[in-house]
C-alpha cells in the first residue's frame, strides 16, 4: 500500500511538473514522422483548445500521464472531459496522437 | 492473480482521479488574477523565440494599445484604444512615432472607444471605432489628422464592439461583435457596464431567425425590489419572454457580423454572419480574409463551456452558427455543457445554414485577437498567419486551470496546426504580471512592416482579474519589434515614449 501511495504522490507530481514542449522554449524545431503529423492534426481538432501544446489550460497538462490512461481518459471522458467515439477518432487516429504526444514528450 | 488484476484496477482509478478530478477540485487560476502591480518594464529577455529569431520593447508607457500599421514611408503609427473593460475610459489616439522615438498624436477620438483597428490606404487611415456611448463607426483619418465618419450608429454597445477594419478591393470590411455572450441579455451584461446604461439593447440577426421559445430566469438587476425576477428570451431586450415560433425579423447592420462599405462611406453590405466577435481581421497572401472569433464564455444565463476560439476563414453569405454552433459544431454537444449543469439549448427552430468548419481551433478563453500574415521567406513561415493571443479574462470569463494564451501563435490555415512563437520564459505560461518577470503581458496585435522582414506585436499592457471584473493598469502598454538574424531591418536603438 505505501508502494502505491508513493507511486501514486509521484505520478501527480510529475503531471504537476511537466515541461513546456514549444518550439520557443525548446530552442529547436520540432521534426514529425508521418504517424506524428497525423497525430499532430487530430490533436489540434480536438485536444489543443483545453490542453494548448498539452499544456494546462482549461484542461490539466496531459505529457505527464502514460499513454494507456491518456487513451482510455478519451475513449471514455470520465470526469469534465466528453468521450471521442471511434467515430470521432479512429483507433489509428488514436493511436497516432499518442506518438504525437511521445515525440512532444521527448522533445 | 485476483490480487494483482484488483491492484491494478485500484492502481488505475487513482490514476484517473488524479488526472479527471483535478478540474473540479482545483481553483481559477487565471493569467489576470494577479496582486498590485502598477508599473511594467518590458524586457525581451524575458521572451522566447524560434532559434534565430529577436524582440524588443522598441515604444512602452502606452495607454491601451490596440493596433500599429505604417504608412508608405515606413513611418510607424500606434491606435490607443480609448477604453477597456472595467469601465475606464481614456482618449482613443493615432499616434505617430518618429526617428528620433518621440510620439505625436495626429488624431484623437472622443469617449466612444475602443479604437479596435487601423489600416492604412492611399494616404488614409481606416479606424474601427468601438461604440461603448455611441454606437460603432468606422472613420477615415487623414495623415494630418482630419476625421471623416464614413459609418455611424452601428449597433455595439454591448459586450463586444465594431472592429477591423481591412481595405480589400475598394471595399473596407469590418467586424461587429454580438451584445451578450450566447444571445441573451442576462445579469453577466450588467457587468459589461451597459445594460442600465441602455436597458432596450439586445442582439440583431442579419436575416429572419424562428425562435425555440427557450426563456432564462434571472434577477431582476433592473429594479430595486429583491427577489425580483426577470424572463428573457433570445434577441429580445433583457425581461422580455420570447415564443416556440416566434420571428425576429433581421436587418443590416447587424450584430455578430462582417459587413463592408465603399472606401468613400455609404450603405452597409452583409459578408458573412454568425461569428460572436470577430476582432481580427486580415488578409492572406492568397488575397482571402481571415478573422479570428473570440468563442462563448461560461457566463450569464446561457453560459457554454469549452468553447474554443477560432480562427475563420471568411466566405461570402455564410453563416458561422453563432448562437448555436461553436467551432462548427452543435452547441447541443457534451463538450460545451457546463460541469454539473445540463446540455445547451439552441435557440434557433431552423439554422440559416450548416457552418462550415474552422482554420483552426485556439486556446478556450486565449482571447484570439490581432492577425497578420508572414510574406516575406526571408522572416520565415510565409503563408501562416500570426495571432496576438490576449490571455484569459478569468474568472468573469469562467474557470481555467492555468493561464490560457498571453502570447503570440503561428497558424498554418491550410492545416490547422497551431505552434508557439513568442511566449514568456520559465516553467509555466502567463503573462508578465502573473510571472513576475517584463516579457509579455497581453499581446493584442500582431502586424508586419511594408518590407515583411519585421514583425511588430502590440502589448496591451496589465489587466488585473478580479471577482468584480477587469481592472486595466494604463501606461503599462508597449510595441515589441521581432526580427530574424541576418534581416536588413532598421535597429531600433532608442526607446520610444508615448508624449
Amino acid at each position: 500500500m505505501k508502494k502505491l501511495v508513493f507511486i501514486f504522490i509521484a505520478l501527480s507530481g510529475l503531471a504537476a511538473c511537466a515541461s513546456r514542449k514549444s518550439e520557443p522554449i525548446q530552442q529547436k524545431m520540432l521534426v514529425l514522422d508521418e504517424s506524428e503529423k497525423n497525430g499532430q492534426h487530430h490533436f489540434m481538432h480536438h485536444c489543443q483548445k483545453c490542453h494548448p501544446n498539452a499544456e494546462a489550460g482549461l484542461g490539466p497538462a496531459i505529457l505527464a500521464p502514460p499513454t494507456f490512461l491518456k487513451k482510455y481518459q478519451v475513449r471514455h471522458g470520465l470526469g469534465v472531459m466528453p468521450r471521442f467515439s471511434k467515430n470521432k477518432i479512429s483507433d489509428e487516429d488514436l493511436d497516432d496522437m499518442m506518438a504525437y504526444l511521445k515525440a512532444l514528450k521527448k522533445f | 492473480m485476483k490480487c494483482k488484476i484488483g491492484f491494478l484496477a485500484f492502481f488505475t482509478l487513482i490514476l484517473l482521479a488524479s488526472v479527471v478530478g483535478c478540474y473540479r477540485i482545483k481553483g481559477i487560476d487565471g493569467g489576470g488574477q494577479i496582486g498590485a502591480i502598477e508599473k511594467r518594464q518590458p524586457n525581451g529577455l524575458d521572451i522566447a523565440l524560434p532559434p534565430g529569431y529577436q524582440i524588443e520593447s522598441i515604444a512602452d508607457g502606452l495607454t491601451f494599445p490596440s493596433a500599429l500599421e505604417f504608412d508608405e514611408e515606413g513611418n510607424m503609427y500606434v491606435l490607443e484604444a480609448g477604453y477597456c473593460y472595467g469601465e475606464i475610459w481614456t482618449e482613443p489616439k493615432l499616434l505617430k512615432f518618429g526617428e528620433n522615438g518621440t510620439a505625436q498624436t495626429i488624431a484623437t477620438g472622443t469617449k466612444n472607444g475602443p479604437w479596435t483597428g487601423v489600416d492604412y490606404h492611399n494616404s488614409a487611415f481606416y479606424v474601427a471605432e468601438g461604440g461603448t456611448m455611441e454606437g460603432g463607426k468606422i472613420l477615415k483619418i487623414s495623415k494630418d489628422g482630419k476625421i471623416t465618419t464614413l459609418i455611424e450608429d452601428l449597433p455595439t454597445t454591448g459586450d463586444h464592439h465594431t472592429n477591423g477594419p481591412v481595405v480589400l478591393d475598394n471595399q473596407i470590411y469590418f467586424g461587429l461583435g454580438v451584445a451578450t455572450n450566447s444571445g441573451v441579455v442576462g445579469e453577466d451584461n450588467e457587468g459589461f457596464g451597459w445594460l442600465k446604461r441602455d436597458p432596450k439593447f439586445h442582439d440583431i440577426p442579419c436575416q429572419d431567425v424562428v425562435l425555440n421559445g427557450v426563456n432564462f430566469e434571472s434577477e431582476n438587476i433592473l429594479t430595486e425590489a429583491s427577489g425580483d425576477k426577470a424572463i428573457t428570451g433570445a434577441y429580445v431586450a433583457f425581461n422580455t419572454p420570447t415564443t416556440q415560433g416566434q420571428v425576429i425579423k433581421g436587418s443590416i447592420p447587424c450584430t455578430g457580423s462582417i459587413l463592408r462599405i465603399p472606401l468613400q462611406g455609404g450603405d452597409p453590405e452583409l459578408v458573412a454572419w454568425g461569428l460572436r466577435n470577430p476582432f481580427g481581421l486580415a488578409v492572406s497572401p492568397k488575397n482571402k480574409i481571415f478573422i479570428t472569433e473570440n468563442a462563448y464564455d461560461e457566463r450569464g444565463s446561457r453560459p457554454v463551456w469549452g468553447a474554443g476560439e477560432v480562427l475563420w476563414e471568411i466566405k461570402e453569405g455564410t453563416w458561422y452558427g453563432w448562437p448555436d454552433f461553436s467551432e462548427g459544431k452543435p452547441i447541443e454537444s457534451h463538450e460545451f455543457k457546463v460541469p454539473g449543469e445540463n446540455l445547451v439549448k439552441p435557440l434557433l427552430q431552423k439554422h440559416p445554414q450548416t457552418p462550415p468548419k474552422p482554420a483552426a481551433i485556439l486556446g478556450v478563453h486565449a482571447s484570439a485577437c490581432g492577425l497578420d500574415f508572414s510574406k516575406n521567406s526571408s522572416f520565415g513561415y510565409e503563408g501562416e498567419a500570426f495571432v496576438a493571443e490576449f490571455g484569459d479574462m478569468a474568472p468573469t470569463v469562467g474557470k481555467v486551470l492555468a493561464p490560457v494564451g498571453f502570447k503570440v501563435v503561428r497558424v498554418n490555415v491550410e492545416t490547422g496546426v497551431v505552434m508557439d512563437f513568442a511566449v514568456n520564459r520559465g516553467g509555466k505560461n502567463g503573462p508578465a504580471s502573473w510571472l513576475g518577470k517584463n516579457g509579455l503581458e497581453r499581446p493584442i496585435a500582431v502586424k508586419f512592416d511594408p518590407s515583411g522582414n519585421a514583425m511588430y506585436i502590440v502589448d496591451f499592457g496589465i489587466v488585473k482579474m478580479t471577482d468584480d471584473g477587469a481592472v486595466p493598469i494604463q501606461k503599462t502598454g508597449n510595441v515589441w519589434k521581432v526580427t530574424k538574424s541576418g534581416n536588413n531591418t532598421t535597429s531600433s536603438n532608442q526607446a520610444r515614449k508615448q508624449p
